[in-house]
């Protein structure tokens, strides 16, 4: 019904727009921003291919209005690199061939983003293959089997807890 | 990786080029696309499974603002022709249907009007408004109900609701079962599953007034094929259609099809001369977009004492879903008919086959669409195996064709040549201790842990030979390869290969890179668009690339190397067969002072013809066909460890492990990803997923929380190894794309047999293997 | 798939969101909104399309976990996420932080909330079994004011429950564990953070190896999550071993009378729910003799 004033970091970037109440933060995000790399697998929460983080933690953008993101900072693949360049969670997925049509992707690498920056921080992660196979279960990927994303993952999160001390893990 | 990469690139792990854009966020699927004013679409759907429609009002969404049109069936089927997806194959009653439902709905999810809108919040909010009165009709939801006598009939042009009955003979059957020993027998029912990739159907329909013409871009496999249906049933000339491919977020054989939300869509932006955008949710997705498998088999194996088949005796039935998509039923039947024998010498074979009409959504293409032969077979071989008191690994290795043996015939009567599984399967036991195995099961046993080891191996055409698609009724078209030098010696080849995970851009550049001796980021693949490539019916599909788009590939690159030698070997006054081109520059061999620079040479071609070597083609640009050879086959073997929970019923994958050959390896990663990949998608569909129908013909897994894809925890680490067996032709590379959906269920089925066996449980023959059947089956519960 | 339009509230203090549920001509017409993450989907797929929405997302004060004596509450708009990593609840009430591990995903419990979990009132949930398992008590304000609602009679039926459709849910008050006593949750899904087919949440205090007091509550078998009450008794004074675990699993078991579903039979449900009781009280009991 009548439409709101938000203001919203996206990437750093701080967007004023007015929108429905109704329109999810996907949306907002892919039609209104025209940040097309958050996909949308399912829309009701299964698939995490629409993961963003909102304030640092990863959601369903598909289970957030725009309006909860009012005052908040969004972060999405657009954002974790400098245009043309790779976060080294991409690099190591892009060694790892984890991905083949690459619509799951935007969603398992903001999750794996997401994992890599507590762990930097020393706020553990998962270790083994298994844990990261549990932690990542909240994203679906119809193409890879998930083996080598697995790989990348686990490149990624040894890398980032070697650079850090005093990290523990995490179930 | 970078540009200095030159030579050796074909069976290098290179990095996909397409990544980059993947991983980064930057690629272009079809909710991506935003043409100007593009307007979005939603169809209103069938909430019945079978019914007439007596009423469908429309007025008040047509006065909803932010709603530009609404369209109902009769109106669509003003400005469209009636859709027909039959082939000229003997026997196949293929109904003529519309674009949106008129009269009768014939299955939940089938589009019944269109509503065109300013976005896809106010095209819901119209939808909503939309009143559709139906008749119920007495829904045919298995094929049982649509084979009875006196069953409804979904059309009229359907007699009996049998889309296509077959009927492959060879040898004398009746003779070999006279003779056996055994006759051993089994059924399957396997259920519905479906492709669900990621991202679902959809496109974006643009008409430019200006010129007339139509421009689809698409999320589909095959975009002349698309082209060529929808102009035609949408009255557009062919030359003013054009269908775009861009980024494809999976198919799996969903996008291989036309459809008629393709053609509504197409009509429709013709019809009010704009942008129209489609993109299919989850929910019409899993509803509406078709599902796969749904087959019954029944089979009957007649064997000699130790265990050598000498027949098989099948029946296959098909609940084919209301509407025909593309490939027809019997191309369907018709291969799974020929490859049930499987790798195996089998001297007689009779196969017979009904699809049947079903108030279903349609019977769409799975990864390796007759799988299902694989899955009745394997496990008959584990069934033989039992009676004749050998092991499951002893009954393969009686019975499987060395390739050493071939060229010979198959059991299903055409010539089986290059076919390794033996060798496959010989590699895999050798891997594997099949006593320590069954030492270990023991000791679990004794643990009160139960746990089960199955085999299987198969083969597959990928791309399969001209006799035997000529067998099934399909055509075995060459494959075209555009390519140009241009004139700063970069390469741009076009393919008509639509990738949609498969690496093409990577595969196809690393082979050319090689064949014309330039670097690899200086090949780009253009693929998709149909104003650039050229014209083939079918896309990607059937494992075809592997073979047959490397064959062209490597066809047009030698054409246009051949040329550019020529032009160089008077330029240097030396003979072509003492030229080399390395690191885009071609030099006398021996002699690297002697040189011409592949820019310079084409940059000459195209600006400066006059000054070039006269009397040789200075063309730089060649479309090349690759016929395929005597095509080929793809073939592994697989073995598989299962743990069952005998309490929960819930059954864990604790090991797998592949034997593949699919010939040459292009890109390691790359056959790697397909073959887990694929394992994954045969082990989710027997153990989790499930398209299922309620027996009022309602549709019962309609988001992710019904239906349940495998995620990372339920897929076990899968071990590879590969064979590379070269075939004496040009390319040595075959297709590997289907295999490991194809055996992962009949590896897995066996396996859990096997763990059944061992503590004298029941069999499941109706999948999935949901705990609740493996409990019943343990005696645990009851039915 | 997209939601409804709906009118949009976004309230700053309990007070204030049961002011504007109250005020609205039919309250019915509302849906409060906490996390999400089972609201969303169902405005998505408009199986729900509430005229209004009430958002708590801005409340303050209700996202706060507070021990006071042997009482720990939790406010109800505690994401889930955070009550799993809090200290204070896994020191309290571990069965709390045990359960949430099994629901949904780490990017659904960053966002869910534990007072829209048992607001919600899913049967096959996790945390309304919790709470009945640990006889908490919800927190409600409405119009007239703050009451509390025992756990038991919270569940009414299929996602409904005792809360008007003028209440908010504030809180979750729990009793801590005190010595001898420990819990386990015990689960079977068809994947890795679905909703399970049926789960078991049990609560023990032993005296010796005797079992002084034993609580139990099912998910997944019926319209709410259940007390297996029989069960409960029939271990009162008995010895912590496998002979009573199987009277317990047996008691629970023949209790139910669950429906079939795509995912399992009801055959299926009334026996692994005994299989996953005897699992839990073992489990349980451990965790009590190394809690004395
Ligand atoms: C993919 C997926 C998997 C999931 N798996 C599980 C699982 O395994 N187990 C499980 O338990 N849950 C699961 N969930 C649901 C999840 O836990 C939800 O977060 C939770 O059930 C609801 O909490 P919420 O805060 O998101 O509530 P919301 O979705 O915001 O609200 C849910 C309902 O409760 C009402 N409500 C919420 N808060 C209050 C309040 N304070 N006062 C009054 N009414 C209120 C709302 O009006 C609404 O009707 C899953 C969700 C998804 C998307
Ligand atoms: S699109 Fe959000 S979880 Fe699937
Ligand atoms: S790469 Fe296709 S879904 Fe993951």
């Amino acid at each position: 019904m009548s439409d709101r004033e938000i203001t919203v970091t996206v990437n750093g970037t701080v967007h004023t727009a007015l929108v429905e109440p109704r329109r999810t933060l996907a949306d907002f995000l892919r039609h209104t921003l025209g940040l097309t790399a958050t996909h949308l697998g399912c829309e009701h929460g299964v698939c995490g291919a629409c993961t963003v983080l909102l304030d640092g933690e990863a959601v369903r953008s598909c289970l957030a209005l725009a309006v909860h993101a009012d005052g908040h900072e969004v972060t999405t693949v657009e954002g974790i690199a400098e245009p043309g360049q790779m976060h080294p969670v991409q690099t190591a997925l892009w060694e790892s061939g984890a991905f083949q049509c690459g619509f799951c992707t935007p969603g398992f690498v903001m999750t794996i983003y997401g994992m890599e920056r507590d762990a930097r921080a020393g706020r553990g992660c998962p270790r083994s293959r298994t844990e990261i196979r549990e932690e990542l279960s909240g994203n679906i990927c119809r193409c890879s089997g998930y083996q080598a994303i697995v790989d990348g993952a686990e490149a990624a999160l040894t890398a980032a807890t070697g650079s850090a001390s005093g990290s523990e893990t995490r179930r | 990786m970078s540009s200095s990469v030159v030579g050796g690139l074909v069976g290098a792990r290179i990095k996909r080029r397409e990544d980059v854009r993947i991983l980064t966020g930057a690629g272009r699927y079809i909710d991506d696309v935003h043409e100007r004013n593009t307007l979005t679409c939603h169809f209103v759907r069938s909430t019945l499974p079978h019914a007439r429609i007596s009423g469908c009002d429309v007025a008040a969404a047509r006065e909803m603002e932010g709603v530009v049109a609404v369209i109902t069936g009769d109106e669509m089927a003003q400005f469209t022709n009636p859709i027909n997806l039959g082939a000229p194959i003997p026997g196949l009653n293929s109904p003529s249907f519309t674009a949106l439902a008129t009269g009768t709905v014939r299955y939940v999810g089938e589009p019944v009007a269109l509503v065109v809108a300013s976005d896809r919040y106010v095209a819901e909010d119209a939808a909503s408004l939309i009143e559709i009165d139906y008749d119920p009709l007495e829904p045919v939801v298995s094929t049982t109900q649509a084979l009875a006598d006196g069953a409804p009939q979904l059309f009229d042009e359907v007699p009996g609701n049998v889309i296509h009955s077959g009927e492959i003979a060879v040898g004398d059957i009746d003779a070999a079962f006279a003779e056996a020993d055994h006759v051993v027998t089994d059924r399957l029912d396997q259920h519905r599953w479906t492709c669900a990739p990621m991202e679902g159907r959809g496109g974006v329909a643009t008409y430019d007034r200006s010129t007339g013409v139509l421009t689809y871009e698409a999320s589909t496999q095959t975009s002349h094929l698309m082209r060529l249906l929808v102009a035609g049933f949408i009255n557009q000339p062919i030359h003013l259609m054009r269908v775009v491919t861009s980024d494809i977020g999976g198919s799996f054989g969903l996008k291989f099809s036309m459809y008629r939300e393709d053609v509504a869509l197409c009509a429709a932006a013709k019809h009010l001369g704009v942008s129209l955008k489609w993109v299919e949710d989850r929910n019409e997705n899993l509803t509406a977009g078709g599902s796969a498998r749904d087959e019954t088999l029944t089979i009957d194996a007649a064997v000699k004492a130790d265990g050598t088949l000498l027949g098989f005796r099948v029946n296959m039935v098909m609940n084919h879903g209301a509407y025909p998509v593309m490939p027809p039923a019997p191309v369907v039947t018709g291969i799974a008919g020929h490859m049930l024998p499987g790798p195996y010498r089998v001297p007689a074979y009779r196969f017979t086959s009904t699809a049947a009409c079903t108030n279903k959504a349609s019977y769409i293409s799975l990864r390796g669409p007759w799988a299902v032969e694989t899955l009745v077979r394997e496990r008959m071989m584990d069934l033989i195996a039992k009676r004749v008191g050998i092991s499951p690994v002893e009954v393969r290795q009686r019975n499987l064709i060395p390739v050493t043996e071939q060229p010979t015939m198959s059991g299903a009567g055409f010539t089986l040549d290059g076919v390794t599984a033996a060798e496959t399967f010989a590699r895999l036991t050798e891997m594997i201790d099949l006593d320590e195995i069954r030492a270990q099961q023991e000791k679990a046993r004794a643990e009160g842990r139960l746990v089960g080891f199955g085999v299987g191996t198969f083969y597959e055409p990928a791309p399969g030979t001209p006799e035997f698609w000529g067998l099934i009724g399909f055509p075995f078209s060459a494959e075209p390869v555009r390519l140009r030098v241009e004139p700063d010696g970069h390469i741009t080849a076009f393919t008509t290969q639509i990738p949609h995970g498969q690496g093409h851009e990577t595969t196809l550049a690393q082979v050319i890179a090689d064949e014309m001796g330039v670097a690899f980021d200086d090949v780009r693949i253009v693929f998709g668009d149909t104003d650039a490539t050229v014209f083939t019916m079918i896309g990607t599909g059937g494992s075809k690339a592997g073979m047959m788009a490397t064959g062209g590939a490597m066809v047009a690159a030698r054409e246009v190397r051949a040329r550019v030698l020529d032009i160089a070997a008077h330029m240097l006054e030396a003979s072509p067969s003492d030229l080399q081109i390395e690191n885009s520059v071609i030099s006398v061999k021996g002699a690297p002072g002697s040189a011409v620079p592949l820019a310079d040479l084409a940059m000459g071609c195209y600006m400066a013809p006059g000054m070039m070597p006269q009397g040789v083609d200075l063309n730089l640009e060649t479309t090349a066909h690759y016929d395929g050879e005597n095509g080929g086959w793809g073939q592994g073997s697989h073995a598989c460890w299962v743990e069952i929970d005998q309490e929960t019923g819930k059954i864990a994958v604790t090991r797998y492990l592949v034997v593949e050959d699919c010939g040459k390896i292009i890109n390691p990663a790359v056959v790697d990803g397909q073959v887990i990949g694929g394992i994954a998608m045969g082990l989710g569909g027997m153990l989790l997923e499930h398209a299922a129908y309620g027996e009022d013909g309602q549709y019962l897994a309609g988001t992710f929380m019904d239906y349940l894809m495998p995620s990372a925890p339920e897929v076990p680490e899968i071990e590879i190894e590969h064979l590379e067996y070269q075939a004496p032709t040009m390319v040595g590379s075959r297709g590997v794309g289907e295999g490991g959906t194809v055996l992962a269920p009949a590896a897995l089925l066996n396996a859990v047999d096997d763990a059944f066996g061992q503590v004298e449980a029941g069999r499941i023959t109706a999948t999935p293997l949901t705990p609740t059947k493996v409990l019943q089956a343990l005696g645990v519960i009851e039915d | 798939m997209k939601p409804a339009s709906f009118e949009y509230w976004t309230p700053t203090s309990v007070d204030e969101a049961v002011k504007v549920l109250s005020g609205l001509d039919d309250p019915g017409d509302a849906k409060v909104m906490a996390g999400g993450q089972s609201l969303m989907p169902l405005l998505n797929l408009r199986l729900s399309q509430p005229l209004h929405v009430v958002d708590l997302n801005g409340v303050d004060g209700m996202a706060d976990i507070r021990r006071e004596g042997d009482t720990l509450t939790v406010g109800a708009m505690c994401r889930q996420r955070a009550v799993e990593r809090s200290a204070e609840v896994s020191a309290a009430a571990p069965l709390v932080v045990e359960a949430l591990g099994n629901v949904g995903h780490p990017a659904i419990r960053n966002r869910g909330t534990v007072g829209g979990s048992i607001a919600h009132a899913d049967p096959a949930a996790e945390m309304p079994a919790v709470a009945l398992c640990l006889d908490a008590e919800m927190v409600a304000q409405g119009p007239a004011g703050g009451r509390v609602i025992p756990a038991t009679e919270f569940f009414e039926g299929f996602l409904t429950t005792a809360l008007t459709e003028e209440e908010v849910l504030t809180g979750i008050r729990f009793t801590a564990d005190g010595p001898g006593s420990g819990s386990a949750f015990a689960e079977v899904a068809r994947r890795h953070g679905d909703f399970a087919m049926a789960g078991v949440a049990v609560h023990v205090r032993l005296d010796g190896d005797t079992v002084a007091q034993a609580r139990i509550a099912v998910s997944g078998v019926g319209l709410t999550p259940v007390r297996a009450t029989g069960a409960e008794s029939s271990l009162r004074g008995a010895t912590a071993a496998e002979d009573a675990f199987a009277a317990a699993a047996a008691a629970t078991s023949s209790a139910l009378r669950p429906a079939t579903d795509l995912h399992a039979s009801g055959a299926y449900r009334t026996h692994v729910v005994g299989v996953l009781v005897r699992r839990a009280l073992r489990t349980a009991t451990d965790r009590a003799r190394g809690n004395r």
